[in-house]
């Protein structure tokens, strides 16, 4: 009840946002230098074509129109057509987000099942060499940018040892799954597992690093509440009481933390993505501007925008879960 | 704000921290390279000599295969390059050296840190510190503005923005050079100027959330209503009482900006978008597709900058453990 409530406040304010972000997007044309009608004519083009051609995309309208115009295209999901490839650019851009969310996924996954049980141990063995190692690591981890970590993982693992391949994507995991279901063959997910192995290793270090360095420093403040006494005291086991207890209250400015850093996680993923030729939505949104094609810059910023909208009110909802003083007032 | 309380309680953490120590000697390193760069560099960074492409760091050999005409007839040899003190870290495919380029990209680094740190800051303050001290509608829009520019990834945002407006160099003259101290020596050090505007741009929302929390406790405080009721003028309060306060938080925060200023920079510059080519992330670039022959040229820089952003997260450190300040995105806290 108490969560559907906020849910519902929270998409709205979500809705205002992403109201915002489409805003900002279409204003981003304008400010642009250079005309939108220069990048889609040819050289050659007579002052009739290009008149013919501003036209039929409606660039000689005023800006307030062609805003209200975008508005409403975007509502019944039409992004308009993608310049280069003559195709709607919503197709387009949903064609490539499985790729970018099969990545920003696995990333994840790397990062929780490392990150916070280095954290922990680290944490309840203090001063000792698991500890040191863990934080060196988390240190380093942060500090590292995860394009020249994919350049290092390509050129010890891929090159040097000739153990993994490191460009391109070959099947998605939907594909490979049905490969498996269907006909039993494991080789489609082997082949998606060996591609995804290490851009998801490249994007997920820095998210095991902060986790890690959160989850350490979390627990250590935590063990010296009063509470962790009251609980041994009553006889709980140890384990019961780091894991259910500390680590519980730990995870609440963890969340709070991954929230704000899903932009980065999104960043990384664009910059992890040109490092080993992925074909997400970050090679996309490269290309797209190198090229001018407006719909698909547009509409890959705005999915990405929508998607980070979604993700933080997620988050809102997990750390509600575990936090349930919480109001959000 | 009780400096000398600041200072006595940073002096006695940097007393007991080796990690601190270790912070400040790699930053200053870093500094010292980017600064006295004309003096350190053995080769002008820029000069190519194509005869001396490709060769390994010192200590190292390469071995590669080359196809030659030997008495008339093809034949592949194998020929060895040795690393040589000359290029104590070895060459790129024009021949340039690479410990010279790494000298001069601590400089590109730096001055985009310390310049989109410094702007970011000054923008995120002031607007933090308006709309936390005057509340209401003014504070909701200013906030609900930042949640719109948060909505946006920065580097993807960054990525946008420089790729449509171009990268806008602008060329800063080097002091020793203009004074004739060196020469054989860039003349100029190149500022990408939209992408320091841009990485503050990006980044300014997190100094305006720290600025804008402390300015809403600090207005209650009664030492503030009571200036107020004197008569005292917005500006003025603002100036002397809000400002001061925030002053440690957004000190920690800065540190911690220089770092992920740098680390956004090294990545437009991998990505082609800053429009200089002394830099780190545009070298790491240039060695991508010599993996295989020539592992040094992406490996190098790649490790200044590691070096570097772990030097500031160390005085970062410091810094947090000695001020203690309680910063949102950084330590966790409030959802505002």
């Amino acid at each position: 009840m108490r969560l559907t409530r906020f849910l519902l406040r929270r998409t709205a304010q979500g809705i205002l946002v992403v109201w915002g972000v489409i805003t900002l997007v279409f204003l981003l044309r304008f400010i642009t230098p250079g005309s939108t009608i220069d990048f889609v004519a040819p050289l050659d083009a007579s002052p009739e074509l290009r008149q013919r051609l501003a036209e039929d995309l409606g660039l000689n309208k005023p800006i307030y129109v062609q805003y209200a115009d975008y508005i409403v295209n975007l509502l019944q999901l039409d992004m308009g057509n993608s310049l280069l490839k003559g195709r709607p650019a919503s197709d387009v851009i949903f064609a490539r987000l499985p790729a970018t969310l099969e990545l920003a996924i696995a990333a994840t996954i790397v990062a929780i099942l490392f990150s916070i049980p280095l954290g922990v141990i680290s944490a309840t063995r203090r001063h000792q060499p698991v500890d040191y190692g863990a934080t060196g690591f988390s240190l380093i981890g942060i500090s590292t940018p995860n394009f020249w970590l994919g350049i290092m993982l390509i050129l010890i693992v891929g090159v040097n040892l000739g153990w993994l391949p490191t460009s391109r994507r070959i099947i998605g995991f939907g594909p490979a799954l049905e490969l498996l279901v269907f006909e039993g063959r494991t080789i489609g997910i082997q082949v998606w597992f060996e591609h995804i192995l290490l851009p998801s290793i490249t994007l997920g270090t820095y998210f095991t690093a902060l986790i890690t360095r959160l989850t350490r420093n979390g627990m250590l403040e935590e063990l010296g509440q009063s509470y962790v006494e009251v609980t041994r005291a009553k006889g709980l086991p140890e384990t019961l009481v780091k894991y259910k207890h500390v680590l519980r209250n730990t995870m609440i400015p963890i969340i709070t933390v991954l929230g704000l850093q899903m932009g980065t996680l999104i960043g990384g993923a664009v910059i992890t993505e040109s490092v080993f030729n992925w074909p997400g939505l970050g090679t996309l949104i490269i290309d797209a501007i190198n090229s001018r094609d407006w719909p698909l810059i547009q509409g890959s910023l705005i999915v990405i925008g929508v998607g980070f909208v979604v993700i933080n009110i997620v988050v809102d909802a997990l750390y509600m879960y575990f936090n349930p003083q919480v109001t959000f007032e | 704000m009780n400096w000398q309380r600041v200072w006595r309680s940073l002096r006695a953490e940097f007393g007991r921290s080796p990690m601190a120590k270790l912070g400040v000697v790699l930053i200053l390193a870093v500094f010292l390279m980017a600064i006295f760069a004309p003096f350190l560099a053995t080769t002008n960074p820029k000069a190519q000599d194509l005869s001396r492409a490709n060769e390994p760091p010192v200590g190292f050999t390469d071995t590669t295969e080359d196809t030659r005409l030997v008495d008339g007839e093809r034949q592949t040899v194998t020929v060895t390059t040795r690393g040589t003190l000359e290029y104590p870290l070895g060459t790129n495919q024009l021949g340039q050296d690479m410990y010279s380029r790494l000298l001069y990209g601590a400089r590109t680094s730096l001055l985009v840190g310390l310049l989109g740190t410094a702007i970011a800051a000054l923008a995120g303050v002031s607007v933090g510190i308006v709309a936390g001290y005057y509340g209401g509608r003014v504070d909701d829009g200013l906030m609900r503005f930042a949640d719109v520019m948060l909505a946006f990834p920065a580097l993807v945002l960054a990525i946008a923005l420089i790729g449509l407006l171009g990268p806008q160099p602008v060329d800063i003259p080097d002091p020793f050079v203009a004074a004739g101290l060196v020469s054989d020596m860039p003349e100029t050090t190149v500022l990408p100027v939209t992408v320091t505007l841009v990485v503050a741009l990006v980044n300014w929302v997190w100094f305006a959330r720290v600025a804008r929390g402390e300015a809403l406790s600090v207005r209650e405080k009664n030492y503030v209503k009571a200036s107020r009721s004197l008569g005292a003028s917005d500006w003025r309060l603002m100036l002397k009482h809000v400002l001061p306060n925030s002053l440690t938080p957004i000190l920690v925060l800065a540190t911690v900006q220089v770092a992920v200023i740098i680390l956004l920079e090294s990545a437009l510059s991998f990505l082609g978008f800053s429009g200089t080519t002394l830099s780190w992330g545009f070298d790491i670039s240039q060695g991508r597709d010599l993996l295989a022959t020539s592992w040094w040229i992406s490996t190098m820089p790649g490790l200044a900058i590691v070096v570097t952003v772990i030097g500031i997260n160390l005085v970062g450190d410091w810094l947090r453990d000695a001020l203690d300040p309680d910063i949102e995105g950084e330590s966790g806290g409030g959802m505002g």
